[in-house]
């Protein structure tokens, strides 16, 4: 197994929807900056005609996570299934996951006193071999999609056979494994709100990279910590 | 005078200990690291915040009413994303380097058996110690003290955080093993053991600098850092030039009335170390900057970074090196190169750390993230005010300097000039 998410984020309305059942599922911390997942706006023109661009967003669950390298005590680490988990009974709040994660994914929990972030809902789904996440079974647009890229006959793989993708920040060299989808049509004006540097992949050509990532990272992945 | 394992100690009473002159200015700055940890601590573990969990059990909690009051109206928690915790390492850094750095620049001056510095080994050695313990303070406030027992039962040995637990339970008592040789008066195991430590202490100055390098070198989103050339020298060089500079201030504030000429003959020489650091320093900035990431660089060079990264150079190299660079000048002027070094590295410091925290914090809320670039800043995430509680900390981290100092001074009279 390795979990991964496919976003069609050019579905998203920004109903929030996603991050309210996120937030009651698992008893993350209230608070706007307090957030496992959200969507960012931005807004530009084509031509002066003004869009708004929304991007859903999370934890990428890097195949290669920095966040892990750098955690002194074991509290952030690979779950099995590659999924990037934190251990609040073990953090020691040093905060250099939080300095390492370029997609700053991960905040303080203060209910805890103790680093939080997006889990995929392992803990309160996965782990019960179910395999959808909060966040996808409420959306009613169907932006995300949560799947194994191990799975050839998986949904996931189905879509990134069908589809182009980009992920984020790519020179980062994390290996990010939420995939934003390009839209099956009106391909251009998605592209609109993707930097003109940004690699678009199909699956075949971003397969190998996450491979050879896997290959590296698999012997660090342990069961859930209680 | 009592005398334990070879060594003078001094009869002192608590009032003589506690009432001096000097304690009073470190009970001052103790005054502020107080205020910094009650105001951090309340906020850690005292403020009230709850889940939607809590929200759906106890509606009629008063205590989750205030929390879900204060997470629509409160300023969002401990560490907001708006102004993060980059004091903390800022200070933690600048105490621990320039610390390390004066052990270091002792150690060095033993090998090349200079005198003058020999005399004074024990008291700059404290001082040293003194800085240390100062930035392991700044660390253990910056931390959750509650888990702390995490990297004791849960280590991860490879993580640069981690790596520094055992290179302070090795390096601090190697200090104070070092200072108790040269208070003791069995100089003939000294002698004997004396060049392992020296060497000992030599290596794992070294591997300091290397292992604070490699905490910063592992965070990969931070382009600033990763791409610094040569990490473990720039730590090393910037620190020595601060640390000859509080050399120098040590010096002038310790023997100014208690031996002028050795005062004099002493500052002069550190002078030369310090003008040696500043020149080390400043070819270091001038070609750096080839080689860190260009946009990085624009940043620092041509972005919202250059007024404070000209200040910087302008104070901990430009001043100095006209002030340092004539062989005689009175005293006053070698302290104002020395305050000006001492500001300028902690600004360079301010400077390494903002820049690689400020830049690659994505704004999620609202426009930015959509193109997932860090070179494109959000403006008002750059040069954030630290909270209160940071400052407070920063400030009283001075104060556990002085008492730590003279704590050891009293009982053991570690300014004291001593044959070697």
């Amino acid at each position: 197994m390795n979990f991964a998410m496919a976003l069609d984020y050019q579905s998203c309305i920004d109903c929030k929807a996603c991050e309210v059942a996120c937030k009651e599922e698992n008893g993350v911390q209230l608070g706007a900056d307090k957030q496992r997942i959200w969507v960012s706006q931005s807004e530009k023109s084509i031509f002066g005609e003004p869009f708004v661009a929304l991007h859903p967003s999370q934890c990428n669950h890097c195949q290669d996570a920095p966040c892990v390298d750098v955690c002194p005590t074991g509290s952030s680490y690979f779950a099995l299934g590659g999924i990037v988990m934190t251990n609040k009974d073990t953090c020691i709040l040093c905060k250099g996951c939080m300095e390492a994660c370029p997609y700053d994914a991960r905040f303080v929990d203060d209910t805890h006193v103790a680093v939080d972030k997006c889990t995929f809902c392992y803990d309160t789904r996965i782990v019960n071999g179910e395999m959808t996440t909060a966040c996808q079974a409420t959306c009613p647009t169907k932006v995300r999609l949560f799947g194994d890229l191990d799975d050839e006959e998986g949904e996931l793989i189905q879509m990134l056979n069908k589809r182009k993708f980009y992920v984020l920040k790519e020179d980062e060299g994390t290996v990010p494994k939420l995939f934003y989808m390009l839209p099956e049509h009106d391909k251009n004006y998605a592209m609109n709100s993707v930097d003109p540097d940004t690699n678009i992949y199909t699956w075949d050509e971003f397969k190998p990279i996450i491979e050879m990532a896997k290959a590296k990272r698999k012997p660090q992945w342990q069961n859930m910590q209680e | 005078m009592a005398k334990y394992a070879g060594v003078e100690i001094n009869p002192v009473t608590f009032k003589s200990l506690f009432t001096s002159k000097g304690m009073y200015i470190a009970y001052v700055f103790l005054f502020f690291a107080i205020i910094g940890m009650v105001d951090v601590f309340y906020e850690r573990y005292f403020i009230p915040s709850a889940t939607a969990f809590d929200a759906g059990l106890n509606p009629a909690s008063r205590e989750v009413a205030e929390a879900m009051k204060a997470a629509v109206f409160g300023d969002g928690g401990e560490v907001k994303r708006e102004a993060p915790w980059s004091l903390y390492i800022v200070n933690y850094m600048y105490m621990l380097y320039v610390g390390s750095g004066i052990i270091f620049i002792v150690a060095f001056a033993e090998l090349f058996s200079i005198t003058l510095i020999k005399k004074t080994a024990a008291g700059f050695l404290t001082l040293g110690l003194a800085m240390i313990i100062a930035g392991l303070f700044t660390i253990l406030m910056d931390l959750n003290i509650l888990h702390l027992k995490s990297m004791f039962f849960s280590p991860r040995f490879t993580s640069g955080m981690w790596l520094m637990l055992p290179l302070y339970i090795i390096y601090i008592p190697l200090i104070i093993f070092k200072i108790y040789l040269i208070l003791s008066d069995n100089k003939t195991w000294g002698k004997h053991i004396a060049i392992f430590i020296l060497l000992l202490s030599i290596l794992v100055e070294v591997v300091e600098f290397y292992i604070q390098a490699k905490l910063f070198n592992m965070n990969e989103a931070r382009n600033l850092w990763t791409t610094y050339p040569f990490l473990t020298l720039y730590f090393m060089v910037s620190s020595f030039a601060a640390s000859a500079a509080v050399m120098v201030l040590y010096t002038y504030l310790t023997y100014r009335n208690t031996d002028r000429s050795k005062c004099s003959d002493l500052m002069s020489l550190i002078q030369k170390v310090t003008l040696y650091g500043v020149i080390a320093l400043g070819i270091y900035e001038a070609t750096a900057y080839l080689f860190i990431d260009k946009r990085w660089a624009e940043i620092i060079l041509f972005g919202d970074f250059k007024f404070y990264f000209y200040l910087y150079l302008t104070l901990a190299v430009g001043i100095p090196f006209i002030l340092l660079f004539q062989s005689f000048i009175h005293n006053k002027y070698k302290i104002v190169a020395s305050v000006c070094i001492i500001f300028g590295t902690y600004l360079g410091k301010l400077i390494f750390v903002y820049g690689g925290n400020a830049y690659p914090m994505s704004d999620r809320f609202g426009v930015g993230f959509e193109k997932y670039g860090e070179y494109r800043p959000v403006r008002d995430v750059i040069f954030f005010m630290p909270s209160w509680g940071e400052i407070a900390i920063a400030i009283g981290s001075i104060g556990v300097i002085i008492l730590v100092y003279r704590l050891i001074n009293a009982y053991f009279s570690v300014s004291k000039m001593r044959e070697y």
